[in-house]
């Protein structure tokens, strides 16, 4: 549903995107990571025609943005929740949106109550909190209930229960056969929302995949009451196990595998899981 | 915020709008509603439209002489005109100040198109508002006795069309610049100081150059033809050039 093309941006001698290329399909929520700076914001204004590339392109349903006949239709978007005149009300922004798009006034009233703004919704937004803003922000993107959601940071200023409201509503548009691409800095909420993954680092996109495939390790990760002994009959068994604190990670090998050793053994475990990475470790990795 | 889980669970989208553009009559009308959507925009467009009304009481009270229709229109008319600029620069540049324009050109991103609406409904906004002004200065200057209606009509006609032009203007300079306080201030600057110095130093160019005098010779009657072309000048000047920088402007 959206498919970028070998999309690059440079400034003078600067390239603040370098190539980028992913295609995503309905039915999937992806996450688009990266630090400060690495491109993800100017990558989106691409692909949303607020900045024209350098090279290559994006497709919103095979079609680039300014072809678009009535791009709000196809896509939602919430790329600067601060970018409302803080003169207007709430409902007259939606509003006037709604009149752009095509969409019937009450629509409005719906979406007002469902960021919980109803009763904020006659007051100017000037006097709206970050979460506020963030919330009609969210709410002007879902006015023509779209198939595509691109949204920079959407959990900005939301508190917990508007997190999870938010990965709820996400998830839900995905089951719909929504396309969501969302970045964020708040990897915990990401690895909790997220199908998919692109990382992107210095303008390049450094991983593209599913975020299970993206963040297996190779092998377990095993606690027990005589850690020293259990690695002991690990390694003559012919296992490569490395020691993190409390923990051994043992290199290759299955649940079974690992099983088997400790009940030979007589050793008691306490914990034993894959040794998949954290996002954490992942981000760190692939943008260092 | 209601739960998600109320919403029915019909395939995206639940509700498919037609795939065509949105009518260039609807983004005029839409134009016009911005404009008139904030307390800045109202207060501009009120003031513009209902002080004259007291400069006209004041003068007819102060003078012994009432002015004639075509000399009092082409006073206020030119004075309201600065406010109708400032209505034209808000119109565009306001967009790009509160960073509204995002909004606009995502939801529209032929820029183009946009800026045409632009354009048509503040040469409406600026043609209604200065309707008004010619309506309540007749109206004022009626009680009084003694008023000269000569030219009338015509100043009436001149005032209209000259108040819209002048607010296409000011939104070619606000689409332009793109900074509402750097557009308000560089035109005033151009028009109050600017044009002074050069109507004092060279009067044959300031003649054809000042787009306010060109109004006021207008309205009054002293000229047709050339303050028609100074008008239409500053008018295609502006406007394209708020064209070409809109379309190649990034919004990062």
């Amino acid at each position: 549903m959206i498919t970028v093309t070998g999309l690059t941006k440079r400034y003078a001698d600067n390239t603040v995107v370098d190539d980028v290329s992913f295609a995503l399909e309905p039915g999937t929520v992806t996450g688009f990571l990266g630090p400060n700076g690495a491109g993800k914001t100017t990558t989106m204004r691409m692909i949303t025609g607020l900045v024209a590339p350098t090279a290559g392109e994006a497709r919103i349903g095979g079609r680039r943005w300014v072809d678009l006949p009535n791009p709000a239709a196809v896509a939602g978007t919430l790329l600067d929740a601060g970018a409302v005149h803080p003169g207007r009300t709430g409902r007259t922004h939606l509003a006037i949106l709604a009149a752009t798009i095509g969409v019937p006034t009450r629509r409005v009233d719906e979406l007002l109550d469902l960021v919980g703004l109803d009763d904020a919704g006659r007051r100017r937004i000037g006097g709206y909190s970050l979460g506020m803003r963030q919330r009609l922000g969210i709410a002007a993107a879902l006015l023509a209930d779209p198939p595509v959601l691109i949204l920079d940071e959407p959990a900005n200023g939301l508190d917990p229960e508007g997190i999870r409201w938010m990965r709820e509503l996400l998830r839900e548009r995905a089951d719909r056969g929504g396309t969501v691409l969302l970045s964020s800095h708040l990897l915990g909420e990401v690895e909790h929302t997220v199908d998919r993954l692109v990382v992107i680092g210095a303008g390049k996109v450094v991983a593209d995949g599913p975020i299970g495939a993206l963040l297996a390790g190779d092998g377990m990760r095993v606690r027990a009451v005589d850690a020293g002994a259990l690695a002991g009959s690990l390694r003559g068994a012919g296992l490569t196990v490395s020691v993190e604190g409390p923990a051994l990670t043992v290199a290759g090998a299955t649940a079974e595998q690992v099983g088997r050793i400790a009940a030979a053994g007589g050793h008691v475990l306490t914990d034993l899981r894959p040794a998949d990475r954290g996002l954490e470790d992942l981000f760190f990795q692939l943008t260092a | 915020m209601t739960a998600v889980i109320d919403r029915p669970a019909a395939v995206l989208p639940s509700r498919p709008l037609p795939d065509r553009r949105p009518p260039l009559a609807r983004l005029v009308g839409l134009e016009i509603r911005k404009s008139l959507s904030t307390r800045s925009g109202i207060a501009l467009a009120g003031a513009a439209a209902v002080l004259p009304a007291g400069a006209v009481a004041l003068m007819m009270a102060l003078n012994d002489t009432p002015p004639n229709a075509a000399t009092m229109l082409a006073l206020l008319g030119t004075l309201v005109s600065m406010l109708l600029i400032a209505v034209g620069v808000l119109s565009t540049a306001g967009e790009w100040t509160h960073g509204t324009v995002q909004t606009t050109f995502l939801a529209v991103p032929r820029r183009g198109r946009v800026l045409a609406a632009k354009y048509v409904g503040a040469a409406l906004l600026g043609a209604a508002i200065s309707a008004v002004v010619v309506g309540s200065t007749f109206a004022v200057a009626a009680i009084g006795a003694d008023f000269s209606w000569t030219g009338a009509g015509a100043a009436a006609v001149a005032t209209v069309a000259a108040g819209a032009a002048l607010t296409v203007v000011g939104a070619g300079i606000g689409a332009a610049i793109g900074n509402a306080p750097a557009a308000l201030t560089g035109t005033y600057l151009v028009l109050l100081v600017g044009m002074t110095v050069l109507n004092g130093a060279k009067p044959t160019w300031g003649k054809h150059v000042d787009p306010l005098a060109a109004m006021f010779d207008l309205v009054e009657g002293d000229a047709t033809g050339r303050p028609i072309a100074v008008l239409a000048g500053w008018l295609v000047v502006s406007a394209i050039a708020g064209i070409a920088v809109t379309r190649r402007r990034e919004i990062s």
